[in-house]
Order: C-alpha cells, then sequence, then structure tokens
C-alpha cells in the first residue's frame, strides 16, 4: 500500500454499522406495446429477437437428437463430444447479445451454444455487409466463404454471413477441420473472434479471470467495449470468480489511478441463473446466497446488482441497455443473476435425478420459445404468418448448414496422418513480437533518470575483478539487476506491458527486482495486485488473448497450485485450443524460495513441464537471467519463468565478458556448458549449479576427475544435443537440482539421455535432487536440498567410485528401494 | 664327424619355420631317410629326413620353436661328440625369445586389487555379466572380451577405463575369434594379443588341464602368423577397397545342371559354379591386365598368363594355392587341376611352390551364404574376387515382377595400381560373360 493511504486507528476500532442498498428483483415491468410506443423496438427488431431464439432452438435440438438417435434430418450422423444444450435458455442468450457490438466481448461456459450463436447474429445485423465480407475473406484464408457462396441459397449477405456462422460453429463442434478453430475448441470452447465472442470455458467459472484480464487491457489500452463473462449460478461458488469480481473493482483504480484510468474494469459478471450446477441445486443445497444477486454485496459498489428475468428476453436487453454503459464508464463493474431455466438435460446423458416432472412440466408451460412469440401476436407486434415463415427459416437453414458439415467430403475431418504435425504446429505460436503496439509507451521518467539505472551503471558486471578476487554482493550485478534491465527496456518499448503481481508497486516485489520501476510507470502498467493468484495469472491470460503483453508474478513458486487451473488449463491451452487464432505473451515470474519452509521452498518445473503448452525456463546466472527474459518478453508464448532466491544477489561467474549492457536473447531450450570437462557430465537445473560447482573442485583436485558442467537453463523446450555430445565424451552423467527428487524434471531429463546415448553410457544417469519430504526449517537446509557431498556421494556410489571417500547419504539401490516403499 | 641339421629354406619368401613334431629324441640312432621332425612353413606342413645316418646326438630348438631358416636344429653324430659348433647363436636365441614371448605357455592367475583390469575374472554360476553399454560398445569396437576383464565401476560394473586397460593389456579378440562358440575361456595370442581362431581350436584341452587358470598363452602357429602378418600388411600398406555387384545366375546355373545331369559320360559332371567363375575371370582378366598384375615397389608387373589363387579354408589357416596358366586351361582342366591342388592343400602337402605366385585371386564364401563382403589382396597382387551366395531377386520383365538368381560379387582392388572406373569395367565385362556364359565357352 502507498503511503499516502493511511490507516486510521480510531477510524478501525469505531463502532457502526454497514448499510446495504436494496438490489433490484425482477422489476422489469414493461409491456411490448409500451416498449414500442418508446420507440426501444421496432417491429422488426422483435422479431428478430425470436429468430435469433429460434435459430438457437434449432441448434440445439439438432444436437440433441443427434446424440439421443444419431440421426438428424433422416441423415446418420454420430457426434460423440460433449453437448450441454440450453434449450429453454434462448431468450436469457439473445436478450444479452441484442445491444452488444464486436467491440463488446463475451466469454462463456461449457453451455454456450446459445449464447455464442445469440452473440453472432447480433453481429451480424449490426455490421455492414462490406464489413462481414472482410471477414468472411479473412477466416481461415477464405475457404469457408468459398465453400458456403457455392453452397448456400442465402440472397443476400446477411444470410450467407449466417449461414457461414452456423455452418463454421457446426463444423467446429464436429471436429472438422472447417471449424473455426479447425475443430480444436470444439463445443465447449466454441468461439469467433471477429464477432466479439471470445472462448467458452470448460472450466467452471473459468471466464471470470480470463474475461477480467481482457477487461484489464481493453481498460489499461483504452479500448472500446464491454466484457460480458458468462457463468451458470454454480460458477458462484468458485474462488476465482470472486478473486476475479474483487480484481476487477479494486479500490485502487478510483482512489490510485491516473486520470483518464480511473474506474472499475468494464465487465459484467453475468450469471445465467438456471438453479442449478450440474444437477445440484445451488439455492437450497450447495449455496448460501439466497439470491445469487446479493453477492454484489462483496463490493462496495454493490456492483450494480440485480435479478433479471432471463426468460424474457426484453428485460434483459432493458438490463443491458442501463448496465453496460455502467461498466463501460467505470462505475463497474456489474454483477446480473439472469434467471433462466434449462428445459433440457445438464447433458444428454442426464436422467434427472435431481427435479421432478411436475418442475419441468411448469417451466414448460412458460417455455420462451412459444411464450414470446404469442406476446408479439398479442401485441401486435407480429402476424402468425411471421412466426411461422421465421419458423420455417431457421428449421430450413439448420438442416441446409448440417448437410453441409456433416459431409465428409465438403467437410472432411482433419487428417492426422497426412499431417501429424497438425496440433504440433498450434502447441506454440513461435513469433517475435518486440512490441505489440506502436503506440507510445506511457513512462513517467527517462530510461537514463531511472535512480535504479544510474545505480546498476556503477556495478561490475563480472564477478571477479582482474585479480580474479570476487566483488562484494553491494557491488555486483546480480540476477536481480540482471532481470531488471530487461523488464525495463521492453516497458519503454512494448506500450501494452503491464506488470502485476502482490506486492510488487512499493515493495519492488518481495525481491526488489522490480526497485525502480514504480519511479517510472504509472499505476496502469504496474500495479499491485490483490493476494489472488487465480486472478493474477487468469488476468494475465486474458490480457494476452486481448492482444497485449503480461508480465505477472506469483512471488512464491508454491502459489502455483493456487492458480493451478489459470496457469494448466488457461495459459499453457489457449493458443492449440484456437488452433493459432489467439495468441498468449505472457510471462509468469515465479520464485524459488528458501528459508520459509514447506510451503514457501518449492521447486515446481516439474508441474509445468508436465502441462503441454508452457515454455519453462530457469536461469541460474545474470547473464542468461538477462537473456532469457529478453528472449520470454519478446515472444508470444506463456513462459514460466523460474527464479531462485538463494541466488538473487549472485554475481555473473561464468560469462567473462560480463553481462552485456545492451539487449541481447538467450534462444530457450539451449543449455549451455558452464565448464568444460572430459571424465563426468553434470547437468543441473537452477541454484544447485553453485554447488555442483564446488563439488567440480573437489573432483578435479582430489580425485583428478574432469567434470563438464552444462546449465539446463530452460526445462521446456529442451534440446539434448549438447548434452547427448558431453555424455558421448564422458560416458557419465549427474543431474542436479532442488526439486523434489520424485517425478522431477531430472527424471524426464534422466530418461531421454538413456534412451539417447545409451550405447555411450558407463552408468545409467545419477539424479542428485531434494528429499521426498516437506522442506523443513532452514537449519536443516543441508539434510534436504542437494549438498556438495551428495554429489561426490552420488558420484563415488552410481558412477566413479572415489577413491577413499567415505559417503555420507545413502545412494544405495537398497535405499531407493526402501525409500520408493515408504512413498519418501 | 657330426653333421648340423638344418631347418631347411622350403620357399624363396620362407624366413622361418615352427618345429611342429619331433619323431625322434636325443640319443635316438638316426638312419638316413628317417623323418626326424615336422615342421611348418607359411604355408605347408613338411616332414625332415635324417640325410645321414648317426645318433641324434643334440636337439637345439624343442616342439614350438620358431626357427629361422637354414639354422641348425638339431645335430647327428656319434655319441659324445662335440657339437657346440652347430650351436645357434646366442644372440640370435634371446632376439627369438623377446620376439616371441607368447612362444612358452604361461598360466596366470587373477590377481585381485593390484591391477585388477588386467586379471581375468571367474564370475559364481548364474551371476550376469555386468558391463556398461559404452564399455560394451567400446569393447566391440576394440575387439576386447569383457569376459576377461574385472569391472571398477559402480557394483563391479565392467566400464569403459576397464575396457581401455584390458586392450592395453592384450585381452582381445580378432574379428573372426570373437563370433566363435566358447570364445569367452580363451587367452589371445593373436596380433595385440587379440584371440584367434586357431587358439580357440586349442581350448577346450588348455580349459581342461588348466581348471583353476583364467587363461592360457599358447604359441600361435606359423600359418596363423603369416596369415595375420599378410593380412595387416595387406591392409596397412595397400588402397583398398572393394565394388559389389551382383549378376543373373541363370545362365550359369542352367549350364551346372546341365553338366550335373547330363555330363557324367563325358566325364564334365564334377564341374562346379567356382570352376565356371574361375574359367570366366580367367578369359576375363586379359582384357584387364591392371587386375592381373603385381605392384611392386616402382613398378608394376603385368603377366602374360592368368594365375589364379584360390583361396582355401583349412584346418590350418587360409591357404591360397595358385592354379598356374588358368587362361590356357579348358573348363574341364580347371575344374580338375583346381580339385587337386585344393585337396593337396587341404591335406596340408601341397608343394610351397604353389603357394604363391598368383597374378590373381578368387575367394568363395558364397557357399557359406555369405552375400557380399570385403576380401582382402594377398599382396603384391592387385586385385581380389570374392564370390558371394546367390539369393532371389526381384525385377520387373514387361511390367510384371519376376524374380532371377543373383549371384554377387565383391572385387577388392588395390586403388593405388587400379582405378575405380578400369576396376569396375573389368566387373561389368565379367557379369556379362558370366550372364551369357554359354556364348563365352563357345569363344
Amino acid at each position: 500500500m502507498p503511503k499516502n493511504q493511511f490507516v486510521h486507528h480510531d477510524e478501525m476500532r469505531k463502532a457502526g454499522k454497514i448499510k446495504f442498498t436494496d438490489i433490484p428483483v425482477n422489476q422489469y415491468k414493461k409491456t411490448i406495446k409500451q416498449e414500442l410506443e418508446e420507440g426501444n423496438f421496432t417491429k422488426k427488431d422483435l422479431l428478430g429477437i425470436y429468430e435469433d431464439m429460434l435459430a438457437i432452438r434449432e441448434f440445439e435440438t439438432m444436437l440433441q437428437t443427434i446424440k439421443l438417435e444419431a440421426n438428424y434430418n433422416g441423415k446418420d450422423f454420430t457426434y460423440p463430444g460433449p453437448s450441454h444444450l440450453a434449450i429453454g435458455e434462448e431468450a436469457t442468450a439473445v436478450g444479452q447479445a441484442y445491444l452488444l457490438d464486436e467491440n463488446d466481448f463475451i466469454f462463456g461456459t461449457h453451455r454456450s451454444h446459445h449464447e455464442v450463436i445469440a452473440k453472432g447474429l447480433s453481429c451480424i445485423r449490426k455490421m455492414s455487409d462490406k464489413k462481414l465480407i472482410e471477414i468472411m475473406e479473412s477466416v481461415q484464408g477464405g475457404r469457408i466463404y468459398k465453400l458456403i457462396k457455392e453452397k448456400s441459397t442465402a440472397k443476400n449477405t446477411k444470410d450467407l454471413a449466417r449461414d457461414f456462422f452456423l455452418y463454421g460453429l457446426m463444423a467446429e463442434l464436429f471436429a472438422k477441420d472447417n471449424g473455426f478453430s479447425r475443430g480444436l475448441g470444439g463445443s465447449m470452447h466454441a468461439f469467433f473472434l471477429p464477432f466479439g465472442i471470445f472462448p467458452n470455458n470448460a472450466i467452471v467459472g473459468g471466464s471470470a479471470p480470463v474475461g477480467t484480464g481482457v477487461a484489464l487491457f481493453k481498460k489499461c489500452n483504452k479500448k472500446k467495449g464491454v466484457i460480458v463473462a458468462n457463468a451458470g449460478d454454480g460458477a458462484a461458488a468458485r474462488g476465482p470468480v470472486y478473486e476475479s469480481m474483487n480484481f476487477a473493482n479494486m479500490d485502487q483504480y478510483r482512489e490510485l489511478w491516473e486520470d483518464g484510468y480511473k474506474g472499475g474494469l468494464p465487465i459484467i459478471y453475468n450469471f445465467n441463473n438456471n438453479s442449478y450446477g450440474m444437477g445440484g441445486q445451488t439455492k437450497g443445497e450447495t449455496m448460501a446466497y439466497g439470491e445469487l444477486a446479493r453477492l454484489g454485496a462483496m463490493a462496495k459498489n454493490g456492483m450494480h446488482a440485480e435479478r433479471v428475468d432471463g426468460w424474457n428476453p426484453l428485460a434483459l436487453i432493458d438490463a443491458y441497455r442501463r448496465l453496460k454503459p455502467v461498466a463501460e464508464s467505470g462505475e463497474g463493474p456489474v454483477l446480473l443473476d439472469v434467471v433462466t431455466y434449462r428445459l433440457s438435460g445438464h447433458s444428454t446423458s442426464d436422467v434427472m435425478s435431481y427435479r421432478t416432472k411436475e418442475e419441468l412440466e411448469e417451466w414448460q408451460a412458460h417455455d420462451p420459445i412459444v411464450a414470446y412469440p404469442a406476446d408479439l401476436i398479442k401485441a401486435g407486434a407480429a402476424t402468425k404468418k411471421d412466426i411461422e415463415k421465421a419458423q420455417k427459416v431457421a428449421a430450413e437453414r439448420n438442416r441446409a448448414m448440417f448437410e453441409l458439415a456433416s459431409d465428409l467430403e465438403i467437410s472432411p475431418y482433419t487428417d492426422y496422418k497426412e499431417h501429424p504435425d497438425f496440433i504440433e504446429n498450434f502447441m506454440f505460436s513461435r513469433e517475435k513480437a518486440p512490441k505489440l503496439s506502436d503506440d507510445k509507451p506511457d513512462v513517467w521518467l527517462t530510461k537514463e533518470e531511472n535512480p535504479r539505472v544510474q545505480q546498476i551503471k556503477n556495478k561490475a558486471r563480472y564477478a571477479y575483478d582482474e585479480k580474479g578476487k570476487e566483488y562484494s554482493k553491494a557491488k555486483v550485478f546480480s540476477i536481480r539487476d540482471a532481470l531488471f534491465e530487461p523488464i525495463l527496456d521492453k516497458f519503454y518499448e512494448d506500450p501494452t506491458l503491464v506488470a502485476y503481481g502482490e506486492d510488487v508497486r512499493y515493495w519492488n516485489g518481495a525481491f526488489s527486482v522490480y526497485r525502480g520501476l514504480t519511479e517510472a510507470l504509472p499505476y496502469h502498467r504496474l500495479f499491485n495486485a490483490p493476494i489472488s493468484e487465480s486472478a493474477i495469472v487468469g488476468t494475465a491470460v486474458g490480457y494476452g488473448m486481448a492482444g497485449g503483453r503480461a508480465l505477472v508474478e506469483l512471488m512464491y513458486a508454491d502459489f502455483i497450485g493456487c492458480a493451478g487451473d489459470e496457469i494448466f488449463n488457461q495459459l499453457a491451452k489457449w493458443q492449440a485450443m484456437s488452433a493459432g487464432g489467439l495468441k498468449m505473451p505472457v510471462v509468469l515470474r515465479v520464485s524459488v524460495g528458501s528459508k520459509y519452509g514447506a510451503q514457501h521452498s518449492q521447486d515446481w518445473t516439474a508441474l509445468c513441464n508436465h502441462i503441454p503448452g508452457l515454455q519453462v525456463v530457469f536461469p541460474a546466472t545474470p547473464y542468461d537471467a538477462k537473456g532469457l527474459m529478453t528472449t520470454a518478453l519478446n515472444g508470444t508464448d506463456p513462459v514460466v519463468f523460474f527464479e531462485s532466491q538463494r541466488i538473487y544477489d549472485m554475481g555473473e561467474r561464468f560469462h567473462k565478458e560480463g553481462v552485456p549492457t545492451e539487449s541481447y536473447e538467450i534462444p530457450f531450450g539451449e543449455p549451455d556448458i558452464k565448464k568444460e570437462g572430459k571424465d563426468i557430465t553434470i547437468l543441473t537445473i537452477g541454484a544447485t549449479l553453485y554447488r555442483v560447482m564446488d563439488a567440480v573442485k573437489i573432483l578435479e583436485e582430489k580425485y583428478g576427475i574432469s567434470a563438464e558442467v552444462i546449465d539446463a537453463r530452460s526445462v521446456t523446450p529442451f534440446n539434448y544435443e549438447k548434452v547427448i555430445e558431453s555424455v558421448k565424451k564422458t560416458g557419465k552423467i549427474l543431474l542436479a537440482s532442488d526439486a523434489v527428487t520424485r517425478g522431477s524434471v531430472l527424471n524426464d531429463f534422466s530418461h531421454n539421455i538413456s534412451e539417447l546415448c545409451f550405447d555411450y553410457l558407463d552408468a545409467p544417469p545419477a539424479i542428485v535432487g531434494a528429499e521426498n519430504w516437506i522442506t523443513p526449517p532452514f537449519e536443516y537446509d543441508a539434510e534436504f536440498f542437494p549438498q556438495v557431498s551428495w554429489i561426490l556421494d552420488a558420484i563415488n556410489e552410481k558412477l566413479i567410485p572415489l577413491k577413499g571417500h567415505v559417503s555420507t547419504k545413502n545412494y544405495t539401490p537398497t535405499e531407493q528401494i526402501r525409500k520408493a516403499k515408504l512413498g519418501v | 664327424m657330426a653333421t648340423g641339421v638344418l631347418m631347411p629354406k622350403v620357399g624363396i619368401t620362407v624366413e622361418s619355420c615352427v618345429i611342429t613334431k619331433w619323431y625322434k629324441k636325443e640319443g635316438d640312432a638316426v638312419s638316413a631317410g628317417d623323418v626326424l621332425f615336422a615342421y611348418e612353413t607359411d604355408k605347408a606342413s613338411v616332414e625332415e629326413e635324417a640325410k645321414v645316418d648317426g645318433t641324434l646326438i643334440k636337439i637345439f630348438a624343442g616342439e614350438g620353436a620358431d626357427v629361422p631358416c637354414l639354422t641348425n636344429v638339431a645335430v647327428i653324430g656319434n655319441p659324445g661328440e662335440d657339437y657346440s659348433q652347430f650351436a645357434p647363436a646366442t644372440e640370435e636365441e634371446e632376439e627369438e625369445k623377446a620376439e616371441e614371448p607368447a612362444a612358452e605357455v604361461v598360466k596366470t592367475e587373477a590377481k585381485a586389487e593390484e591391477t585388477p583390469a588386467a586379471a581375468p575374472v571367474k564370475r559364481a554360476e548364474g551371476e550376469i555379466l555386468k558391463i556398461s553399454p559404452r564399455a560394451r560398445t567400446l569393447a566391440a569396437k576394440l575387439g576386447v572380451d569383457p569376459n576377461l576383464v574385472a569391472g571398477t565401476g559402480p557394483y563391479g560394473r565392467i566400464v569403459s577405463s576397464d575396457i581401455e586397460a584390458a586392450a592395453k593389456d592384450g585381452k582381445v579378440f580378432t574379428k573372426a575369434a570373437l563370433g566363435a562358440e566358447g570364445a569367452a575361456n580363451v587367452s589371445g595370442t593373436g596380433i595385440g594379443g587379440r584371440v584367434t581362431l586357431s587358439d580357440l581350436a586349442n581350448a577346450p584341452a588348455a580349459a581342461e588341464a588348466a581348471p583353476v587358470a583364467e587363461y592360457e598363452d599358447v604359441p600361435l602357429s606359423n600359418v596363423r602368423k603369416i596369415i595375420a602378418r599378410s593380412m595387416t600388411t595387406s591392409l596397412s600398406t595397400m588402397a583398398q577397397l572393394t565394388n559389389n555387384t551382383s549378376f543373373d545366375a541363370s545362365a550359369l546355373l542352367k549350364y551346372r545342371k546341365l553338366l550335373k545331369e547330363k555330363g557324367e559320360a563325358l566325364g564334365v559332371n564334377g564341374i562346379t559354379i567356382s570352376d565356371i567363375i574361375i574359367y570366366a575371370v580367367s578369359r576375363t582378366l586379359k582384357n584387364h591386365r591392371s587386375l592381373n598384375a603385381h605392384l611392386l615397389d616402382d613398378k608394376m608387373r603385368y603377366f602374360n598368363g592368368v594365375h589364379i589363387g584360390i583361396a582355401c579354408d583349412t584346418e590350418r589357416g587360409l591357404l591360397v594355392p595358385t592354379l598356374f596358366n588358368a587362361d590356357k586351361m579348358s573348363l574341364l582342366e580347371i575344374s580338375k587341376k583346381s580339385k587337386e591342388i585344393i585337396a593337396d592343400t587341404k591335406a596340408g602337402k601341397v608343394s610351397p611352390d604353389l603357394l604363391q605366385g598368383a597374378s590373381f585371386t578368387v575367394s568363395n564364401l558364397g557357399t557359406m551364404g555369405i552375400e557380399s563382403f570385403t576380401p582382402v589382396i594377398n599382396p603384391p597382387q592387385t586385385g581380389i574376387l570374392g564370390l558371394c551366395a546367390t539369393v532371389e531377386r526381384v525385377r520387373t520383365v514387361n511390367g510384371q515382377i519376376t524374380t532371377y538368381p543373383a549371384m554377387g560379387l565383391s572385387l577388392t582392388y588395390d586403388h593405388r595400381a587400379v582405378d575405380g572406373a578400369p576396376a569396375s569395367l573389368f566387373l561389368k565385362e565379367l557379369c556379362t560373360n558370366l550372364e551369357n556364359i554359354d556364348l563365352l565357352l563357345a569363344k
């Protein structure tokens, strides 16, 4: 917290009470006639709402039929994927989309076909023919457009666009190569960016942090439009959703951020409340809120929360007409509790063990797809003929597009045999994009004026002086400085770069890497995040997805656990799930602790390495830290950037020319030979390098064994060639890192090396990692983390018997088996 | 008067011979014509008879001794007579010993700790050989038998440094011996201590005689020494390379079948494939004189006739008798003559003079199923032709896939004497001749 915000003793301890303002519940009272009289809608608009509802009903009914009968429209067809249908929720989606345009972005859930279709059709109504054609031509090189032009019977551009959109969506669901994401997104991840439809998220509540990040991007980069983060009522139980709603509404936006950037994030948390989280009833069973809208009370501004009748599209449109400007103006965010009901099951395998027939029939009696057109006719807004025509058009369009999307010739599946690298090519975007916008970066100082820059000028960029004496910590250019330099440079290069995390602004990050940034950067580029790891990473995902570059940090690597979904399911996946449609220029800094015990000292490179789609690096020297950070910040792929608290103050001991002042990249995946040798290879990850160097000295001086030391630097990707070369020479390799041994990256490396160098090995690769325990207090550090003696012991036991060496650590096979049996 | 018994010089190039057996012992009365001892030249086994009557009063060189030609091996005279003047020079003896440290049978027991890498190893029954992949690869490369090596790596595993030490120590095999059964328990007497096939032949007896000893040094047979020397010289002094090809053996096989089935009356039914090929080679070589030649220090010696060396596998090792003037022989003559000299060679009674003088060599491994190999030239010849196995090959004829018998030929030639193109031309012409053997025979 900044010092200008005083925490008053008297204020904090004063008696009083907190007053809440009333939360409106279903207050919409207007009739269709009134709406027409007020000029809010034309008859055509009202009929259009029905047409869009019908498109959804047709689509969902088609899926239900296919799932249950393996046939639709007389044609056998199977679709094995998910089908979380929204039959009954059509009005809810169309009402939401009615006022949104392509600058307003929606995010969905596992049940979002209706939201996607409604938003797409709404955009098609609003867009010019020219714009629509431009979009259709740009999607997948125009091949879908070409196909639809040839096959469609549409007589105008808008109808053609409707065919195009429905077809692309259907093909996506059916996992066809012509899908908008080449079939890699599917039902639960369908989206279409040109119409402002962002990815649906199959993780409950997953859209909240990601959508919040896009809202942050809009705010920080002054982009038009609001975000609608859709969620079900079940998602109201998810922590990341609360984290996000708080993140979007932090006091600092109003109290601290500069003029022009003041106000809450432009986002509407739209809970489509169908009273069920899968089959669990929220109100009455799993939730405590009574009414979902009450959750707005978590914020001072009440989040303008309302319960709105989502079964009346006009009620929802009314709410959006009033509240979208609120969200856009910075008064938000907004929370909507939208009443809806699904007449279909949670999925087609739902046997409805959780609700009665009577309940269902009661809601069916008010099915909007019947009630709304009846109201239109009653109000004289449409004729029976209009309604019947709309039904016919919707049914015919859906059937025609199904014929195309289900056809194996017209819409083939991706041939993986022909394109074995199909997904491989989408796992990373592999672009170099030093800046993501040409705008002028917003900074407060010139780089030269920066006090940290001036301080660094006097530091020694190589650890040793001419006489070989090591500079003191105070005088040496450290890893801390080496991280600061490329980050500062990037702030002056890429105007979209934002950095946030816990205590990054005034504390300068818990380990002072950011010292000097506070003076240089406005709040909207560097700010303290709430202690909300899910929101920190999830918003970064959204920020990157929206076209910005985010540098976020989790302080301790252990907190990866708090942001598990956001790192493993969101950050890692969206580039490939969008078939390359989305980029993810996000750098996630995590620091491996020491001294702070079991929950603050874990090297979790293995967890990140395990998840496809993440790049994982772990520099151990200033030279590598700077080069790898530069690469990370120039790229468009997600990076989990590991640092070690043991060595933030370490000078450059290896690169004799010192750490260059100018910018340079170190390519990911390239290990570095820190010391050449001929008898044994030692491959390290992270700070263990320095203990290995000490062990190497003993090996050489006492045992005459010459060791080659390779620093992995990167975990994913990793180029084995240098290691293979070395092992071919030495025939022996030891791998060391501070991660607990079981399941560590070393095992992965070791396995690959065994395979790649089998005939060159004199012994299986030996691994020295931490014990498979909790980290004990720092007083027992040497009992838990790899030590110099452990490295020698392992070499003696497993690689080269060292004459006269007395082992202190038990590396025998018996011990290995015993420990494994006990799971320790 | 005492008479020295000389080790004869049985061929121009023979420098020394090994005494394989004494039939007489010191003090025995001998008469001229009695067989005194048997000896091996580099190429043949011969018996030496006494030239005079008397008593065998001294034997200078015992069984297994390698004696330079024209050196005294014994003295025949009257009992008690002074024989000192016949004694071979002491210096030479010592030199001989120094050169031939393996002449004595040495039994060595494993020594622990001190020099483990050099010590052969005894493993308990059922105990597997612990050896690192790297060491295994290196052992194969250096021809080291890992069974003779003690491991110094973790858990007693044999590691690469153990193999390196063993290689220096001589625990190695020749290539041929390495593949043979029972190679593990034999100690090497070949070049650089390599275990040779002949060592393997001697192995069972050695193993029985010395159950405690892990290895046994056995003197190298003379033939093997010569082969080794000759092969090494060949490979280390010449620029050898091998061209492999194959030809359609349909006509050849058909002709051979004809001979076999209908040739009895004419006495031509014993003509073999090898004979036919030697015939074709002798004819074809006439057009390729650089392959029918010797490369001497500063000159090429082209031969007017074609003298084919025929590589024979004998009990004592590889011997190559010569079929002189094969180009002037009919096919039947070639067949008869080569059968005769091969039989003599196998029996060990071929004249040493026939074991040299060839202008080109033919070696047949095809009968053993070898599909391609690298024959090694007998210096100073410039080429050697390897006959390989006949295999079914596929080819298209008029769009139809058909099979035909393809016989492989491997020609090694000395690139110092012959370039690739002329060597290939020879092979090509040979193939053409063989594929049209009827036409060639009609010439």
